[in-house]
């Protein structure tokens, strides 16, 4: 039954292609799409996760991102230390500056101030070491900002980059999480950006920390709170307010009109074709009707030709979603671009389940068949 | 012909009428028909166009149910049949050949006609196996692996007959098995027919306009407007 259903569906090759690759371009743009729409939105968290050593971020309350953060009072990691529970609290001072490079590139940058003695949030290097960071004047920048900042060329040191009127030196390349903004990533020492800190009298945008072990966070972030006015969160609960913050703004929709419009598109015109391939094979079915197939037998070879349909474009739409995603995460910026696979198993569920309606309809047109209509020339 | 078999009634009609449409517009195809074909014949259905043919033998086939009256195959009244027991029941003991052959254009001769046998649950390749065996038979042995495109009418029609035969049905129904084909594929064809379908266990239905083959047939029941007008034994058809 299953060959049978099979050799009928692959006889019209243009019809069988047709449906395949309209199922395979549902299921490609669909998991693209919301693999870059996941993927965005982890990004709005990157910069949180690289502070490896921290579990606890206290921030102003008008904070709502990492993004767009307003600056704490200097004394703000000192106060925060105070409350049981945690173990420990550090200023973490992010500044966004304008950069420019020898050879004349401009950038907006994100600069990120290493503390000297705890080299707290300190980078995960791709070229060189970290430890550079000690040295006067250094820097350290991301692979997307090589990218940006120096087109077409490889890392050497030495290599400088001026920001607002002082030169710095780069000394190493990380491997910082490419961040939602797009902007270069420049680890500096924190007296560094201290220094570079010229929009702001206040070094402290965010404060980060421990939680002592077996601590209640959440009793420890209320606390903090309902004391300071601040907002504190667990790493966890900062990255999805930030991933938050940006869903909030719109750019989300625009996915999911286009994940909805491949759905739609892919599955009703792959639908439409099937729909045409059993009425122009009425006949083929009709004989099959009166030669003994029995209502049963003609469901499987309707949910089997469906099926064959499907499971192959979904293959070759997951394949080439999967193959975008790797060769997209070799580019600096989309380094962090990933397919879950909860997207694929999301996505292969909504193609089956418009497939299943589709072979459906088709049996219905299968049933009602006349077989009398046989003895028609 | 050679003698007439027993009269042993393999199908039975009676007062069978069926009309199509409603109120002005409905047409009495059938007006009372009476009909018998037996076992070991070829009955020949014969009559103008619009006479009621293909709506008897689609009642016959337990395709379409009559407005009244009774059909018996076999003794088995198939209106009486559940749905499914019917499609087994035709499955089972009917064996069709159609004016257009009605072959898969997917399918190889071998896999049109093991068809039947696949719907009957036999392995793929026993019924392969089984189709080789019966298109050989017929003379097509050489042809079991083309598909129908590849293959003349006549071939095409007794690929069909293959197929009706394969399962060994005790009716065999016949819609014009000759009307698509030139007069010396049509004698062939039936030539296949009588010698290999005729059985004393099976009766064959062959409806039929082609005067040119009713020697082949046992008995010949004219229609006419929904009415059996006559029928007639070989023995009577070649008296002078």
């Amino acid at each position: 039954m299953i060959s049978m259903a099979f050799t009928m569906l692959s006889h019209d090759g243009p019809k069988f292609l047709a449906m395949v690759l309209a199922i395979a371009m549902a299921a490609f743009l669909t998991q693209n799409q919301a693999s870059f729409l996941v993927s965005f939105l982890a990004m709005s968290g990157s910069q949180i996760r690289d502070v490896r050593e921290a579990d606890l971020w206290v921030m102003d309350s008008s904070t709502e991102c990492f993004d767009q953060a307003k600056p704490l009072k200097d004394t703000a990691a000192e106060i925060v230390r105070g409350f049981p529970g945690v173990k420990w609290a550090l200023p973490l001072l992010k500044v966004d500056a304008p950069a420019r490079t020898e050879a004349g590139k401009l950038s907006m940058v994100t600069l990120l101030g290493v503390p000297e003695q705890s080299k707290v949030g300190q980078p995960r290097m791709k070229i060189g070491d970290s430890s550079v960071l000690d040295e006067r004047d250094s820097a350290v920048i991301d692979p997307g900002g090589m990218a940006l900042l120096y087109p077409g060329e490889s890392f050497r040191p030495g290599m400088r980059i001026r920001i607002h009127d002082k030169w710095l030196q780069i000394r190493g390349v990380s491997n910082a999480s490419p961040p939602f903004t797009g902007f270069p990533i420049i680890h500096v020492s924190h007296s560094t950006a201290v220094e570079l800190n010229r929009a702001e009298s206040r070094c402290t945008t965010f404060v980060v920390g421990r939680f002592e072990a077996g601590a209640d966070r959440g009793k420890v972030t209320r606390e903090i709170r309902a004391a300071t006015g601040w907002k504190a969160f667990t790493r966890e609960e900062f990255e999805a307010a930030s991933s938050q913050f940006y869903a909030d703004q719109g750019v989300p929709h625009l996915f999911y009109i286009t994940i909805t419009v491949g759905l739609i598109v892919g599955a009703a015109f792959s639908g439409q074709t099937f729909l045409m391939f059993v009425k122009e094979n009425a006949r083929a079915f009709t004989t099959l009707k009166v030669l003994g197939f029995t209502h049963g037998q003609l469901a499987v070879m309707v949910a089997t030709m469906a099926g064959i349909v499907v499971v192959l474009g979904l293959a070759l739409g997951t394949m080439l979603a999967v193959g975008t995603s790797f060769l997209a995460a070799t580019m600096p910026f989309f380094r962090s671009l990933y397919l879950p696979w909860q997207v694929t198993l999301l996505c292969c569920i909504s193609i089956g389940l418009i497939t299943l309606l589709t072979a459906g309809f088709a049996f219905k047109k299968v049933l009602n068949l006349e077989p009398a209509d046989v003895f028609r020339s | 012909m050679s003698s007439v078999p027993n009269l042993t009634g393999a199908v039975e009609c009676a007062s069978i009428r069926k009309s199509f449409g409603e109120g002005e517009a409905k047409v009495e195809v059938l007006r009372g028909v009476n009909f018998m074909a037996a076992l070991g014949e070829m009955t020949f259905l014969v009559g103008p166009s619009g006479c009621g043919k293909t709506t008897l033998i689609s009642i016959i086939a337990g395709l379409l149910a009559p407005d009244s009256g009774t059909v018996s195959l076999f003794g088995e009244r198939l209106s009486l049949l559940p749905p499914r027991e019917r499609i087994l029941f035709r499955r089972q003991n009917l064996g069709f050949v159609f004016q257009q052959y009605n072959l898969l254009p997917a399918f190889t001769a071998a896999e049109n006609v093991a068809v039947p046998l696949i719907a009957a649950g036999w392995g793929r390749e026993n019924a392969i196996r089984k189709a080789r065996e019966v298109l050989t038979h017929l003379g097509l042995g050489h042809r079991t692996e083309l598909v129908p495109q590849l293959l003349s009418g006549g071939q095409q029609q007794r690929v069909a007959l293959a197929r009706a035969l394969v399962h060994e049905p005790r009716l065999i129904i016949c819609d014009e098995p000759t009307a698509a084909l030139d007069h010396r594929s049509g004698e062939s064809v039936m030539e296949r027919l009588a010698t290999s379908a005729i059985h004393p266990d099976r009766a064959v239905i062959v409806v039929t306009h082609d005067s040119r083959v009713f020697h082949f047939a046992h008995r010949i029941i004219e229609m006419e407007d929904g009415l059996i007008r006559s029928s007639k034994t070989s023995e009577s058809l070649n008296q002078p």
